[in-house]
């Protein structure tokens, strides 16, 4: 086992919202045994910003929160009511976007996905009968917003592609582009931007003489400020060895590191997956010295 | 008397002749395609052959290629034919049925060159309106009912 996997396995217990990779687990395994489908595989790799699925054991991994549940079961809903739905028109674009929530689904861009799989339900589940009505509004630039308030889902043309946005939704088009993807009113609230960590300790720069533990010295403990919005931090660790961990928590312990300088970053994680900005310190880990002292036995 | 008579019908058909000169809540002879009601602060029409901006008034008739235009506080509800109703907000510039569409585009009911409208169709499964923009068309109703 490499120095590496030995630190992350000497990480501790998981919290709730995070797995520990077990010996001779795969990424697959881990969505099994967390999401119940090895197919959220993918989704795993997206939150934890893996570049592979070769994962050590010992790593721990941030797991979705209950946004997914809300994107599954739309899914879910969405997926009954197209197979019941008469074949046309409504049926071939709410499939379409049935594809882009899984796709969604599987980036763990789960609010995308939830929007996206209550377009499809819409399309298919209309009413003609219900009042429709929308707003256009034209801006100096002659881009164009349509923002669809009740009833069937209105149809927004341009540059040789239509849109159908469904009650709830709002689409921009902009002069000589085509329709961008309906987008659920409200829904730049979700994606607001990831302010970045505060770091506490260690201080800046600082040195730090730590007790002997293996071929390093250790625990290392990092502390941040927690992030609003930040559904976990990516804590990476560049220097004499390099490292990098994910936890749902504003702190992590390092047990063991080899000596040496370094530089450690964080940087909060958003509930869509996306990577908010860095902060970044530098650090240097030496041996404690150890101190003896032996007394003159009293029986001598 | 009788001269005067004639020489006042001939003036009247002299006013009615002249595309510029029509008076905007004239009865038009083609088919109105909508009707102004509602009107709220300054709104004025300006008709397809015309060169000056009039001021709107209480159930005047739009014809094709007729512009409709809001100022600021101003507001005004534009009823088709087909029951179908647009509310045109402040600020706003609109076209009537507008044969000048941009290339490759279809004819619509309405075009809005700049504001915003709000559009209503109480009975979507009977109803249709067509919306036109700088960068877009916009379809809602009958035409869109997939099913």
């Amino acid at each position: 086992m490499s120095p590496l996997a030995l630190v992350l396995v000497l990480l501790g217990t998981a919290p709730a919202d995070e797995a520990v990779v077990q010996p001779g687990e795969t990424l697959a395994d881990v969505a099994r045994r967390m999401l119940g489908s090895s197919e959220a595989a993918s989704e795993l790799r997206a939150i934890n910003h893996l570049d592979s699925d070769r994962v050590s054991p010992g790593t721990h991994l941030l797991l979705p929160g209950p946004e997914r549940n809300r994107a599954v079961s739309a899914i879910a809903s969405a997926k009954s009511a197209v197979r019941q739905a008469k074949a046309g028109a409504a049926r071939t674009e709410a499939s379409e976007r049935l594809a882009d929530a899984e796709r969604s689904l599987a980036a763990a861009r789960y609010g995308e996905a939830a929007a996206q799989a209550d377009g499809a339900w819409k399309l298919v589940s209309q009413r003609p009968d219900d009042p429709s009505r929308f707003a256009v509004q034209v801006g100096d630039d002659g881009a164009t917003r349509v923002r669809v308030d009740s009833g069937v889902p209105v149809r927004v043309e341009a540059e040789g592609r239509t849109r159908a946005v469904s009650p709830g939704e709002s689409v921009l088009v902009r002069r000589g582009e085509a329709p961008g993807v309906p987008t659920p009113e409200g829904a730049a609230v979700a994606t607001a931007a990831l302010e970045a960590p505060v770091l506490l300790s260690p201080a800046a720069d600082v040195r730090l003489a730590l007790d002997p533990k293996g071929k390093g010295v250790g625990p290392l403990r990092l502390a941040w400020r927690p992030v609003s919005g930040a559904r976990g931090y990516l804590v990476e660790l560049k220097g004499t060895a390099s490292q990098t961990v994910r936890t749902a928590r504003a702190e992590v312990s390092l047990p063991a590191m080899p000596t040496g300088a370094y530089r450690w970053s964080v940087r909060a994680i958003g509930l869509e997956g996306a990577l908010g900005p860095a902060s970044e310190r530098a650090l240097e880990l030496s041996t404690s010295t150890i101190r003896l002292d032996v007394q003159e036995p009293s029986w001598k | 008397m009788a001269l005067c008579l004639t020489l006042l019908a001939a003036g009247a058909a002299c006013r009615k002749s002249s595309p510029s000169g029509a008076p905007p809540d004239a009865a038009p002879e083609a088919p109105a395609r909508a009707t102004l009601q509602q009107l709220k602060g300054p709104v004025s029409v300006k008709r397809a052959a015309a060169d000056d901006w009039t001021v709107a008034r209480e159930g005047m008739a739009l014809l094709e290629n007729d512009t409709v235009r809001t100022g600021t506080s101003a507001s005004a509800l534009l009823r088709f034919p087909n029951g179908s109703s647009v509310l045109v907000g402040e600020d706003a510039l609109i076209g009537i049925a507008e044969t000048r569409g941009a290339p490759g585009r279809d004819r619509t009911d309405l075009t809005v060159r700049r504001g915003t409208v709000d559009a209503t169709l109480d009975r979507p499964a009977t109803q249709d309106l067509s919306v036109g923009t700088p960068s877009a068309t916009v379809r809602a109703g009958r035409e869109i009912v997939f099913q």
